[in-house]
């Protein structure tokens, strides 16, 4: 295929203490971030290998789109087997280092291997010039901000980060693999869900640097066709109507009215502190403290990321989101915005995954280890977690390993990743996506909000939303532009001169799919698994318990023939 | 007649409708004439004081409006367009 070529891969033994950079195979021009993960770990990776040993591999994958002039395409998979889970696992996150390893032609960082002594500290050092690995002992333990502040004095300020925080270092399973976004290089950006934070822990690799220094964006085959592309979309994008302009907390009350803005460890879905929890109150705070909306990736035209500034006027976290407002809001029944924003920035600190913090905190409240709402203690058990307590040992390593501990019998989940904020009883579409994703129950594998649907439809809008999904996460794009199949393929076909038809991405996205779902079935995982918890199944909230039959869950696995609507459908996570 | 088109997550009320065509000479009135053959809509679209709730944003015939707008006029062939994004972070 004509287009970017001279292409590498970054291949890093942390046993040996190597880095080696090999050509990227031909045949694999059109993966990228999510799909090129599942490649790598299907042929490279054991399934039954254990996710914080030596033999399972950390992928760092920028999509096939990233470090071009493609509208917010700058997404960067990081990938793994999860230490959640036990099966497969791709989060992905914004910030600026899937753009800088694209502009180096860096396709993917694939990490494997273990030092010999589990207490050093490594940082691997990638620019123009190649790639390293450094002694980092003197960051053990660093929180992500403190880390980032200290690595932006020492390398160039052309230079992002990927790192992981305390919990990743102590291997904890709610572990987040954190990256810098582009304004203040802050560490707010997070491939936070499964536990990869810990994989990366467990590899003594404390951080990475991504130094592109004066390199270009990468130039497309069919250079007047890509920026035709580019301009179109962007136009079009910004003459619609930005429904992301406030941010994803600006979903809170509507989310609220379906039912799914869950409260108490989701026995309820609605909060009675909507008002106070509504992210119209967090815009409205940037008039008097400062703060807006930004763009955490150079190229980024949607600016969903909300700057929270606290009383003082300084700078506090970003971004809030609403799957945050809602797992340590509502759903441990706190009140107040600010709470939850400052529990944001614990856990971006910390490098943990919110959601599954949050869930974890509400399942020891409905223990009755912890008043519901009481969020000076949440805070600080969150600020305990790095001095190694058991309670926080196991807040750090998600709900199940919380409901463990304390003998509670309500813990939401599937496949051992808890619930995000939106149910599967009033969503039963998005239920079938939590079942059968590879990824456990991860909302951004496949969102279906339409509490419309027949019983017959929920599986095919859940496997539409899952192929759309899967495909936007390989293609760099972020879910929240909300490109189709027909704009992902549009934007592949000029940037490799060769066109790329509604069969080839379809089969894209399948493809993926079944590189994940093949992965999960050597690692053991079976059909029981393809389950939710006892809870979403037994205990209703407005009446509606999770009801899908197993014998309809199981057709996902059947693929289903291509309709129109598959091509028009647009990313949703 | 006009036309309501309705976003998926609308469509609990309307049992999974996506479109409907009402009988109405304002935005207020399609939004009315939804509730009539489906109960449970307008409280979706309006607060209690009977106002477009903040998240619901609405395009006639492609354009946004932006004041007023469930007092604008509709006629016969008008596409009323709810629309509404969804994600989590």
């Amino acid at each position: 295929m004509p287009g970017p070529t001279g292409d590498k891969m970054l291949r890093v033994d942390m046993t040996k203490q190597t880095t080696e950079l090999v050509d990227f195979p031909a045949a694999w021009t059109l993966l990228g971030g999510r799909a090129l993960s599942a490649r790598i770990l299907c042929d490279e990776c054991d399934p039954t290998c254990d996710p914080l040993g030596p033999d399972n591999l950390l992928v760092l994958a920028p999509g096939v789109l990233s470090g071009s002039a493609a509208p917010t395409s700058g997404r960067l998979s990081v990938g793994g087997k999860s230490p959640l889970t036990g099966g497969i696992k791709e989060a992905n996150t914004g910030g600026q280092p899937g753009q800088h390893l694209m502009k180096l032609g860096i396709r993917a960082i694939v990490v494997t291997g273990q030092p010999a002594d589990k207490e050093a500290r490594f940082g691997l050092e990638v620019s123009a010039d190649g790639a390293r690995l450094i002694k980092a002992d003197a960051h053990k333990m660093k929180r992500n901000y403190q880390l980032c502040l200290d690595l932006h004095g020492a390398y160039p300020k052309t230079a992002s980060f990927i790192s992981c925080g305390p919990a990743g270092e102590m291997r904890l399973t709610g572990a987040s693999v954190a990256t810098t976004d582009q304004d203040n290089r802050y560490p707010a950006r997070h491939a936070a869900r499964g536990g990869l934070g810990a994989v990366m822990g467990s590899k003594g690799l404390k951080f990475v640097m991504v130094d592109p220094g004066r390199a270009g964006v990468r130039q497309p085959a069919d250079r007047a066709g890509f920026g035709k592309l580019c301009k179109g979309y962007t136009k079009d994008y910004q003459a619609g109507p930005q429904m992301f302009q406030f941010g994803t907390s600006a979903v809170v009350p509507m989310a609220n009215q379906l039912n799914t803005f869950v409260y108490k460890n989701r026995v309820e879905g609605q909060s009675p502190d909507v008002q106070n929890l509504d992210g119209a109150r967090i815009v409205e705070s940037f008039e008097e403290r400062g703060g807006a909306m930004h763009n955490c990736m150079t190229g980024c035209i949607v600016k969903c990321s909300n700057v929270v500034h606290d009383a003082q006027g300084e700078y506090k976290t970003s971004a809030l989101e609403f799957e945050t407002l809602t797992l340590l809001g509502s759903n441990c029944a706190v009140q107040s915005w600010e709470d939850v924003a400052d529990m944001d920035r614990l856990c971006d600190e910390l490098g943990l995954d919110t959601i599954e913090t949050g869930a974890a905190l509400a399942v020891y409240m409905d223990a009755g280890k912890m008043d519901w709402g009481d969020a000076f203690a949440m805070k600080k058990l969150l600020g305990e977690i790095d001095r190694g307590s058991e309670v926080g040992r196991a807040i750090g390593n998600g709900a199940v390993a919380t409901g463990k501990l304390t003998g509670h019998h309500r813990v939401p989940h599937a496949k051992g990743q808890s619930i995000p904020a939106w149910d599967p009883r009033p969503l039963k579409a998005t239920g079938v996506t939590y079942c059968t994703s590879p990824m456990g129950a991860d909302h951004t594998a496949g969102l279906v909000v339409n509490p419309g649907l027949k019983p017959e439809q929920y599986v095919w809008e859940s496997q539409k939303s899952q192929i759309v999904n899967a495909v936007c996460d390989s293609s760099g794009f972020c879910q929240f532009l909300q490109p189709t199949l027909d704009d992902i393929r549009n934007f592949y076909s000029a940037m490799y001169g060769e066109e790329v038809t509604r069969e080839e991405i379809h089969d894209q996205g399948w493809a993926c799919l079944n590189d994940e779902w093949e992965f999960n079935r050597r690692a053991g995982l079976t059909a029981a698994d393809d389950s939710l918890s006892e809870p979403l199944r037994k205990d209703p909230i407005a009446g509606q318990v999770f009801d899908v039959p197993a014998d309809v869950v199981k057709q996902m696995y059947t693929r289903l023939p291509a309709q129109d609507d598959l091509f028009v459908t647009k990313a949703s996570g | 007649m006009p036309r309501v088109v309705i976003p998926p997550p609308y469509r609990g009320p309307t049992d999974g409708a996506a479109e409907l065509e009402v009988e109405a000479t304002k935005v207020r009135g399609c939004l009315e004439a939804v509730e009539r053959k489906h109960p449970g809509f307008l409280a979706l679209m309006l607060d209690d004081d009977g106002q477009l709730r903040r998240f619901a944003t609405l395009f006639l015939n492609g354009d946004k409006l932006t004041k007023d707008v469930l007092a604008q006029p509709v006629t016969a062939g008008d596409s009323l367009e709810i629309i509404s994004s969804v994600a989590g972070g």
